[in-house]
C-alpha cells in the first residue's frame, strides 16, 4: 500500500467532551487509500518544537467526501497546538500506515468491542460497519460495546450509539456513569454472567487495560484484535523507536521486539509478552504542558 | 568563493568528491534514520540522494533495548534503540540486493561487541558488489558493550580501525562522538590507523526525566540526543575535527534545512548526513538538494564544491585561544 506525504486543509474542528476534539481534515488521496484501523501522523504545526509528528487513528474516513476524521484527546503540547488550528489551516499529514482492523472471519455470532477513554475513536466507524453486516439479520444488539472512562463527561455523545441499535455498557472510575471500576472488569462480570461466547474481540486504549483485555481474551479462548499505542518517531518502520515487548514464535525464550507501526497498530494478544508492558500512570494536568 | 558568469537558469553542478568516492551532490541519510532505503521509497527517488547509510549492522542479529526507546526533547529527541538489526546475513541476503539494483552509492554502518566481531563483519563485506563504503560506528551511546566505550578512548578508537582495515579494502569512514572531552585527539588516532575518512557527530549522550513517576523516560535511562537542537555542537565538533586532520569530513547533527547543510559545507565538510529530520519529513532530503541548488543560482556559484571550506579563517584565531582554554589540561 501506497504511502502519502498530503498537504491538507482543516475543514472543521470541534470540541466533542472534555478536553475531546474532532478534526475534520480535507484529504482526499488518503482517504482513498485508508482502512479502518490504520493510522496518520500529523505535524502539528510548522518549526522545530514540537518537531516530531503525532500519531492518530482514522476516527472516520469518507473516501467519497475525500475527508478523514482524528477523534483525539488534548493531552501535551503537540494534542494543544493541534487544538487551536481553525478551519483552513493547512496541515502536512503522512498516511494511511500500519495494518488496520479486519472484519471477523467467523459468522455473525456476538463481537465486542473494548474502548478505554480515547480508544474510542478507532472503534466508531468499524461499529457501524458490524451493525451495517448484522442489521439484515436482526442481530445489531449482539454488538457489545464496552466503554470506559475516568468520568461522564469524557464520554463522546451517546446519540451515535443508540442509532446504531448496539449493545453499549458504560463504566466509570468514579461512578458518574454506568458501572464504576474498570471497564475490564465489566467485560468479565458481563461475558461470564450472561455467558456470551464472541467471536472476536476489538480493543483500544490505554496499555494497562489492553493487559487485562488480552488476559481475558487468552483465557476464554477470543480472538482478539487489539489496537495498541507507542510514542512514534516517524511511523515509517525507520526509527525502530516504537517497540513492543513481543513473542517470537520461532524462539519463544528469546528477546523480541514487534513496532507498532509495521507490525501494528493491531495486533492479536498472543503476539505481545505482556508481563513485559510498561503501563503509563494517568495523563497528568494538561496546564503542566502548556 | 568562486564567482562565474553563468545565467541563472543554467543548472549548478553540486557533485562532490569524498575521497575515493563521487557524490552526484553531498547529500547522505544518516544511518539508523533510514531503515534499509526501503521504507522511504513512496517519499523521495533514492537514486537523487547523494549516498545512503544504512540502518548499523552487527555480525548477530540484536533485538533491540526494550521500551520506551524514545522521548521527544525541546528541538529534539533522545533514542536508546540499541542498534536492533537483522544481522549481516539478512542484510547481505534480503536488504541489500534492493539496493545494489539502484544507480546511488551505498554506505555500510558497522558495529561489533568485540575487535574480533569489527573484522569479522569487514570481512564478510569485503568485496561484495554494491558496497561504496563501510562506516565503522565507534559511537553508540545506548549499548554497554563496546560501542562508545571503543570510540571515546583514542587507543582504543585506532585499534577498531586497524583490525577493520586489515580485513577490507574497502573506503572507511569513522563515525565520531562528540561525547570526549577532545574530539581531535580521537579523529587524528583513527586517521593515522587508517580511516579514510571521518563522519561527525553521532547523538549526544542526554536523558530525560518523568516527574509524576519519578523514572527516567527511557528505559535504558541515557540515550542519544539528536535533532535540531545538537546543530551547534555538530558544527563545533566539525571545526575542531578539520583542524586536527586533512581528510575528507562528512558533517552530521541536526541538519534539517538546505541552510544547514550548506553551514557544514562552508566549514570545509565534503559532504552531509541528515538523521532525525527524515523522521519529521520523509522527503526532507530532496528539499535540501533543491534548496542547495536555488542557494548557487541566488549567489552565482556553479560547482558546489567552490562553497567548500569558504569559511573566513580570519575568525578562527579568538576560536584557536579559547578551545585552549577550555580544553587543555594544566
Amino acid at each position: 500500500m501506497m504511502k502519502i506525504m498530503e498537504d491538507v486543509s482543516v475543514v472543521s474542528q470541534e470540541k466533542v467532551a472534555f478536553q475531546t476534539h474532532l478534526l475534520r481534515l480535507s484529504a482526499g488521496r488518503i482517504s482513498r487509500e485508508a482502512r479502518l484501523g490504520q493510522f496518520l501522523m500529523v505535524q502539528v504545526r510548522d518549526g522545530t518544537d514540537p518537531l516530531l509528528r503525532r500519531p492518530f487513528s482514522f476516527h472516520r474516513i469518507d473516501a467519497e467526501q475525500g475527508v478523514v476524521e482524528i477523534l483525539y484527546r488534548v493531552v501535551g503540547r503537540g494534542t494543544w497546538w493541534l487544538s487551536q488550528c481553525d478551519s483552513g489551516a493547512r496541515l502536512r499529514i503522512i498516511g494511511p500506515l500500519g495494518n488496520g482492523f479486519q472484519l471477523p472471519q467467523c459468522g455473525p455470532a456476538p463481537v465486542v468491542a473494548v474502548a478505554g477513554g480515547i480508544g474510542i475513536a478507532p472503534m466508531m466507524q468499524l461499529l457501524e460497519k458490524l451493525a451495517q453486516w448484522l442489521a439484515p439479520s436482526g442481530k445489531t444488539r449482539e454488538i457489545h460495546l464496552f466503554y470506559g472512562a475516568r468520568t461522564a463527561e469524557e464520554f463522546i455523545p451517546g446519540k451515535a450509539f443508540d442509532t446504531l441499535g448496539i449493545t453499549v455498557h458504560w463504566s466509570t472510575d468514579d461512578g458518574s456513569r454506568g458501572h464504576e471500576g474498570f471497564v475490564t472488569r465489566l467485560l468479565e462480570d458481563t461475558m461470564r454472567r450472561e455467558k456470551i461466547k464472541p467471536c472476536v474481540v476489538y480493543s483500544c486504549g490505554p496499555l494497562a487495560m489492553q493487559y487485562h483485555v488480552a488476559r481475558w481474551a487468552l483465557e476464554n479462548g477470543v480472538p482478539s484484535q487489539l489496537s495498541l499505542e507507542s510514542l512514534m518517531a516517524c511511523g515509517l518502520g525507520a526509527c525502530l523507536g516504537c517497540a513492543l515487548p513481543a513473542v517470537n514464535p520461532a524462539a519463544p525464550q528469546e528477546e523480541h521486539y514487534l513496532h507498532v507501526c509495521k507490525d501494528g497498530p493491531v495486533f492479536k494478544a498472543e503476539m505481545i509478552q505482556w508481563h513485559k508492558i510498561q503501563t503509563h500512570p494517568a495523563t497528568p494536568p494538561i496546564f503542566l504542558f502548556s | 568563493m568562486a564567482q562565474n558568469s553563468n545565467a541563472p537558469g543554467d543548472t549548478p553542478d553540486l557533485s562532490v568528491q569524498l575521497g575515493p568516492l563521487r557524490l552526484r551532490n553531498p547529500v547522505m541519510v544518516a544511518s539508523g534514520t533510514f531503515g534499509y532505503g526501503e521504507e522511504y521509497e513512496d517519499f523521495l527517488d533514492l537514486e537523487r540522494l547523494g549516498a545512503i547509510v544504512v540502518k548499523g549492522i552487527s555480525l548477530r542479529p540484536r533485538p533491540g533495548n526494550p521500551p520506551p526507546r524514545i522521548v521527544e526533547t525541546a528541538a529534539g529527541m533522545i533514542n536508546a534503540i540499541g542498534l536492533e538489526n537483522v544481522g549481516v546475513d539478512v542484510f547481505l541476503k534480503s536488504k541489500l540486493p534492493h539496493l545494489q539494483r539502484l544507480q546511488v552509492p551505498v554506505v555500510v554502518n558497522i558495529f561489533g561487541n568485540t575487535l574480533e566481531e569489527y573484522a569479522q563483519l569487514a570481512a564478510k563485506l569485503d568485496g561484495v558488489p554494491g558496497i561504496a563504503a563501510l562506516e565503522i560506528n565507534i559511537s553508540c551511546p545506548n549499548v554497554k558493550e563496546g560501542g562508545m566505550v571503543f570510540g571515546t578512548d583514542p587507543l582504543m578508537a585506532a585499534r577498531v580501525v586497524q583490525v577493520v582495515r586489515r580485513a577490507t579494502a574497502l573506503p572507511l569512514i569513522t563515525k565520531l562522538t562528540p561525547n570526549v572531552t577532545r574530539i581531535g585527539d580521537i579523529a587524528r588516532a583513527t586517521v593515522d590507523a587508517g580511516s579514510d575518512m571521518l563522519s561527525c557527530i553521532n547523538t549526544v549522550a542526554a536523558m530525560a526525566v518523568d516527574i509524576f513517576s519519578r523514572r527516567p523516560k527511557l528505559a535504558n535511562v541515557m540515550g542519544g540526543l539528536s535533532g535540531p537542537a545538537i546543530k551547534p555542537i555538530a558544527l563545533r565538533c566539525t571545526l575542531e575535527v578539520l583542524r586536527e586532520v586533512h581528510c575528507p569530513v562528512i558533517g552530521i547533527g541536526g541538519i534539517a534545512t538546505p541552510t544547514d547543510a550548506l553551514e557544514f559545507l562552508v566549514l570545509g565538510a565534503r559532504a552531509v548526513q541528515v538523521g532525525t529530520a527524515n523522521f519529521v519529513n520523509p522527503s526532507v532530503t530532496t528539499e535540501i538538494i533543491e534548496g542547495m541548488e536555488r542557494f548557487l543560482r541566488v549567489e552565482k556559484i556553479a560547482r558546489l564544491e567552490d562553497c567548500i571550506g569558504t569559511l573566513d579563517t580570519q575568525c578562527l584565531f579568538p576560536f584557536a585561544e579559547i578551545a585552549c582554554e577550555l580544553t587543555d589540561l594544566p
